[in-house]
């Protein structure tokens, strides 16, 4: 009874855990009180910087970037997927590629990108697609690639022709795999917005982040991470409704399963 | 082995293609701005010596960050999968924790540590640590009860039982989660001497981009590519060797 009580409030006791241990930290001056605020003071800085530094812009810009980056790459590493699908000169060609840009972080691509592209909106839709489109396209070729044969079979029976089979069988069987993929991404189009603001310092969360740091506005900086925590939790939310919406016949499969 | 050749064959078209294609884009307009293949390849033979020594600082933090995050988040994790109350409580919070972008933590990091090597080695520790920590809570969790059963027959205590039964049995999902720790302990080694400038590759692609050295810093970018390449491979075949026992049913020959 009292473990299912726990269970269902979970969510709750976590965040009052946490809020209570820092809150009891920094109350008891375990770490220098100047580097470790109170939570209230946390919320001070929140509310201030709303009013003076326009924060919530800030944060819209940043938000907007990492979403479109999500959009972008999700039907981008799609469509790739589908291509090396379908041509396999493509497939080949196109994992040597991306073995070989997969390991180059965000950071390492923006001092060269702004020279080509500039500090406008091209350079964090290039940097965010190069890093963010791996996830859906890998996990979109390994689900379309291995489609389960009975669905196959069960579609040349109906008589699909071959493109028939691959929109309206193979692909929205890979769709659960490829929200998987896209689950991943939307940490990566975060990460790299965020990384990408801070090397072009000019606007945005990222590059707020660094002008307190270096300010030494500790409370602020504090209220700017979790912020940025909760705007991970927010694009994860998104992604969770799309695939609800997309895949909502899998996850009802999956329960009945259960 | 001729079908062999003619897969490769396939498969160098593209890539190949690309090459050309950006050679010949970059001979018809000839801006430093836009270095051709060839030119970026000089580079990386000039600027070998140079690139591999930062290369060497890099992989020298991301190695102890990932050292200590492996030293503290698998035992950690193995324990909240094991004491399942715990563990779903702690959920929420390591979720919470898992959302925040490593480079959001930097200039919070810099604030304790300063901007040497502890301050990046930490920070490198916390981006390695949540997949590992994530996959470990998961694998524990899911341990056959059976094994469990027969770690209590056999009078194991607690401690007993999480070294000898729930490590081994999570090491295939760990070794997930490592990978995915790895290459995210390059990335932040990368993004952290970036921002907190002292020595690195990062700190070469820094300096290039300030002389206006475009295929220089092509050349680090590629130096970059080639080395996650390599460890990815290193790793995955150490995986084969080590976990034998996990991958021999699925591989007969």
């Amino acid at each position: 009874m009292i473990i299912n009580l726990i269970l269902k409030l979970r969510l709750i006791i976590g965040l009052l855990i946490l809020m209570t241990v820092w809150q009891a930290v920094a109350l008891a001056e375990l770490v220098n009180p100047k580097y470790f605020p109170r939570i209230d003071a946390i919320v001070v800085a929140f509310r201030d910087m709303i009013a003076e530094d326009n924060l919530l812009e800030a944060a819209q810009l940043t938000f907007s970037r990492a979403f479109m980056g999500l959009i972008g790459a999700s039907a981008l590493g799609i469509g790739l997927a589908i291509l090396s699908e379908v041509l396999p000169w493509f497939r080949l060609g196109f994992r040597v590629i991306a073995n070989v840009l997969l390991p180059i972080p965000p950071a390492a691509l923006v001092p060269m990108a702004i020279f080509m592209l500039g500090l406008g909106p091209e350079l964090y839709a290039f940097i965010i697609l190069m890093v963010a489109v791996w996830p859906p396209f890998l996990n979109g070729v390994a689900a379309l690639h291995g489609t389960n044969d009975v669905q196959l079979r069960t579609a040349r029976m109906l008589g699909c022709t071959d493109w028939q089979t691959l929109w309206q069988v193979r692909l929205p069987a890979a769709m659960p795999e490829i929200f998987a993929g896209i689950r991943y991404a939307a940490t990566i189009c975060l990460i790299a917005a965020i990384v990408c603001e801070m090397l072009a310092g000019r606007d945005g969360l990222g590059f707020m982040l660094f002008k307190k740091a270096f300010g030494q506005r500790i409370p602020d900086v504090f209220a700017l991470m979790f912020l940025c925590a909760l705007m991970g939790a927010v694009l994860n939310g998104a992604t969770n409704f799309a695939r609800h919406w997309v895949t909502g016949w899998n996850l009802k499969m999956q329960e009945v399963a259960r | 082995m001729t079908r062999q050749w003619q897969n490769r064959l396939t498969a160098a078209i593209l890539p190949v293609g690309i090459l050309l294609t950006w050679q010949g884009i970059a001979m018809l307009n000839a801006t430093p701005l836009f270095p051709s293949p060839v030119r970026v390849a000089g580079d990386a033979i000039r600027y070998a010596p140079e690139i591999l020594s930062e290369l060497r600082h890099t992989l020298f933090r991301a190695t102890l960050g990932l050292a200590l995050a492996m030293a503290t988040m698998i035992p950690f994790g193995i324990f909240l999968g094991r004491f399942r109350v715990i563990g779903a409580v702690m959920e929420p919070v390591i979720d919470m924790i898992a959302t925040l972008p490593p480079p959001a933590m930097i200039p919070i990091v810099m604030l304790f540590a300063g901007t040497g090597d502890w301050a990046k080695i930490v920070v490198i520790a916390y981006a390695a640590g949540v997949p590992l920590l994530i996959n470990a809570v998961e694998a524990t969790r899911t341990v056959h009860p059976m094994l469990n059963r027969v770690g209590r027959s056999l009078r194991m205590g607690r401690l007993d039982a999480m070294l000898h039964i729930d490590l081994p049995a999570s090491l295939p999902m760990i070794a997930t989660g490592l990978r995915l720790a790895i290459s995210a302990s390059l990335l932040v080694s990368v993004t952290s001497e970036m921002l907190l400038a002292t020595n690195g590759i990062g700190v070469f692609l820094q300096k290039r981009q300030e002389l206006f050295q475009i295929s220089a810093g092509l050349a680090g970018i590629a130096a970059i590519s080639v080395m996650g390449v390599l460890i990815n491979n290193l790793f995955l075949r150490l995986e084969r060797r080590l976990l034998f026992w996990h991958y021999r049913p699925e591989d007969p020959s």
